[in-house]
């Protein structure tokens, strides 16, 4: 009698112990490990050269109203008198296009569009790749075939056109964008996130924490999820790139929102507008910011990719 | 070897039968699930209910759901692909199509026949003088063009053209006077008007190519048997084209089948800016026009196009490794 009643005392005092010293140790462990990371990565040159161009990109957003020469630069109030395809000069520093819009303002404020798409749509992909990879890997059985089938599906299918029925048909909107290039983009994260799910389940710390009773969601959260993520980082900051280029794209196909400034509806207008043989500017500045910007997270994506998974990487 | 063969093959073209049984029943729900009604398009704001009705019966949209499916699936078989709404309204978007395919097929196909040859060599060359400076400037270029958008290097090559070639064509794909030429000067114009949609199309996926030679046949080079050939006295050129090379090869084959969507991709927005009349131009006026038949046609022949670009990947792939078992 006496046993039994002690147990439960007893376990319930370590359990009220265990997790802030657990909790302190785990910080101070992730803390180490960042710390390390940030040391391997900061000797990647191209890795530090991409976050040097990400952060000046950041910036530009954060204070685009303070930085822009021309505020509201989509305000046909402020464009009407402004002088058409004016050369760039000191007034106008990208020079300005078909309707007297100042470039270099565009430029600033599209960034915006360019990083909230971005990194929105990334998150979407992320999250549906992760949760697709995780219940097949994991469950296995019917719910794998089920989940791998459809994947594959739209593995095969080219995910470009893809984009544009479901862009055309859901309708032209900012938030629509971030949605299809959510929606098309995450079966490549459900292929590599289950291929990590099943080896780490098979590891001895799973088996052993399921031997004590662990459950599914505990196993999923504690052990196997904290041994996904190195891998899925890196693949989160390529498929940054990849949404901030099908934004461009679709904004430049005419399946954008045309009343949000970005480089691809720019890019539009100055194509439409035959900008190619009389206003290099128009052209130039939103074109290289997208190049800047694409190749920025390539070049972060690769380092941490090189930082986090060495041993994928180069004997 | 070869009843495996053949196996292998009977299974793959199970599986790419049944995946476009799949596009087709996905195409079909796509377009109905989705908001917006062809009719509502087509339908003037205050028609008459028999017009309506009228409109509903012409593009079958009367029955119920599983009707019009077992019928939109007897049609496609037959290669009826719907009526079109905009395009040329009411005739068959099959019969629109069909010319654009064979546009897009060609620049498709060309694009891919080079971006594999110059980029199997670039990136041969590359991985043979690593570290090198023709190396570090090659690969700054790669991933420069690797980062950079199709349809930008487009607009980046037009505006170049326009600027310093005026007279160059960077639209269509003949001249207006292309019916007074003779056979010469018809091939010459087609070709001049090819240069500049075919280098934009190949550029990004030559440095996609090239990226991956490169890294494989490095992989390659640092194994131990190179050294073997080396110590055998085997010539280094000799080393490079008949040790490493059919090896760093594999991984080439199986990204050149998983880019075979991606240049029908760059396809697209080459066939938008140079106003190519393909397939991708075909989707943007589908998309410009809202005109829902035209664009579910040509999506589900972009997607039929992949998947069976796919198989023959696959095939080649396995045919050149042995070890490849699926």
């Amino acid at each position: 009698m006496r046993g039994q009643e002690t147990k439960p005392l007893a376990k319930k005092s370590i359990t009220f112990l265990l997790p802030s010293k657990a909790r302190m140790e785990k910080a101070r462990l992730f803390a180490k490990r960042a710390k390390g990371i940030w040391r391997d990565f900061r000797k990647n040159l191209g890795g530090m050269l991409g976050l040097i161009i990400l952060m000046f990109f950041v910036v530009m957003a954060v204070l685009a109203p303070i930085i822009a020469t021309h505020a509201d630069p989509n305000n046909q109030v402020r464009w009407q008198y402004n002088p058409k395809f004016s050369p760039p000069s000191s007034k106008f520093l990208f020079g300005t296009d078909s309707l007297g819009k100042d470039v270099y303002s565009l430029t600033v404020f599209g960034s915006r569009a360019s990083l909230i798409v971005g990194i929105m749509a990334s998150l979407i992909s992320i999250i549906l790749g992760t949760v697709v990879g995780l219940v097949s890997g994991f469950f296995g059985k019917i719910s794998d075939e089920l989940l791998m089938r459809v994947t594959d599906f739209f593995l095969v299918i080219p995910w470009f056109p893809l984009m544009i029925v479901f862009a055309t048909l859901l309708g032209k909107s900012f938030t629509n964008v971030i949605i299809v290039i959510g929606i098309t983009s995450w079966p490549s994260t459900a292929r590599i996130v289950r291929a990590q799910v099943l080896s780490v389940k098979e590891k001895g710390f799973v088996e052993r924490a399921r031997a004590i009773g662990s459950g599914s969601i505990h196993l999923i959260y504690r052990h196997i999820l904290p041994n996904v993520v190195p891998l899925i980082f890196a693949n989160t900051v390529l498929l940054v790139a990849n949404s901030i280029f099908s934004e461009s794209f679709l904004d430049f196909f005419g399946l954008g929102d045309i009343t949000v400034v970005s480089w691809g509806t720019m890019l539009e207008e100055a194509y439409d507008a035959g900008a190619f043989s009389r206003a290099w500017w128009w052209i130039a500045a939103p074109g290289i910011s997208i190049v800047a910007l694409i190749m920025a997270f390539y070049m972060i994506g690769d380092a941490l990719d090189e930082v986090l998974n060495p041993r994928l990487r180069r004997r | 070897m070869a009843s495996g063969f053949r196996g292998y093959l009977l299974r793959r073209v199970i599986y790419v039968a049944l995946t476009i049984f799949l596009i087709l029943t996905f195409n079909y729900m796509l377009f109905r699930v989705m908001p917006g009604d062809v009719a509502r398009i087509v339908i003037p704001k205050h028609a008459s209910p028999e017009t309506i009705a009228q409109l509903h019966t012409y593009y079958g949209l009367d029955k119920d759901p599983i009707t019009q499916y077992v019928i939109y699936l007897k049609q496609t078989f037959k290669g009826e692909l719907g009526k079109s709404i905009s395009f040329r309204t009411g005739s068959m978007v099959g019969d629109i199509v069909a010319p654009y395919l064979t546009k897009t097929l060609f620049l498709v196909g060309t694009g891919t026949v080079i971006s594999i040859f110059v980029g199997v060599i670039l990136g041969r060359e590359t991985a043979w003088r690593r570290g090198k400076i023709f190396d570090k400037v090659g690969s700054a270029f790669f991933i420069t063009f690797y980062c950079m958008p199709t349809f930008l290097f487009a607009i980046v090559m037009i505006t170049v053209v326009a600027n310093y070639v005026p007279n160059w064509p960077i639209s269509h794909e003949t001249s207006d006077t292309y019916e007074d030429m003779d056979i010469v000067g018809k091939f010459l114009d087609r070709t001049q008007h090819l240069i500049l949609p075919i280098f934009a199309l190949v550029i990004e996926t030559i440095a996609t190519f090239s990226i991956i030679t490169r890294s494989a046949l490095i992989d390659v080079l640092t194994e131990d048997y190179m050294l073997t050939a080396v110590a055998k006295g085997v010539r280094p050129r000799n080393v490079l084209r008949k040790h490493a090379m059919p090896n760093a090869l594999l991984p080439v084959v199986t990204v050149v089948a998983m880019n075979v969507g991606w240049i029908l991709s760059g396809s697209i927005m080459i066939e938008r800016i140079f106003n190519y009349q393909g397939l991708g131009w075909l989707t943007w006026q589908a998309v410009l026009s809202l005109d829902y038949p035209l664009l579910q046609g040509s999506f589900m022949l972009e997607a039929i196009a992949v998947v069976i670009a796919n198989l023959i990947a696959d095939i080649a792939l396995f045919k050149l490794d042995p070890r490849v078992k699926l």
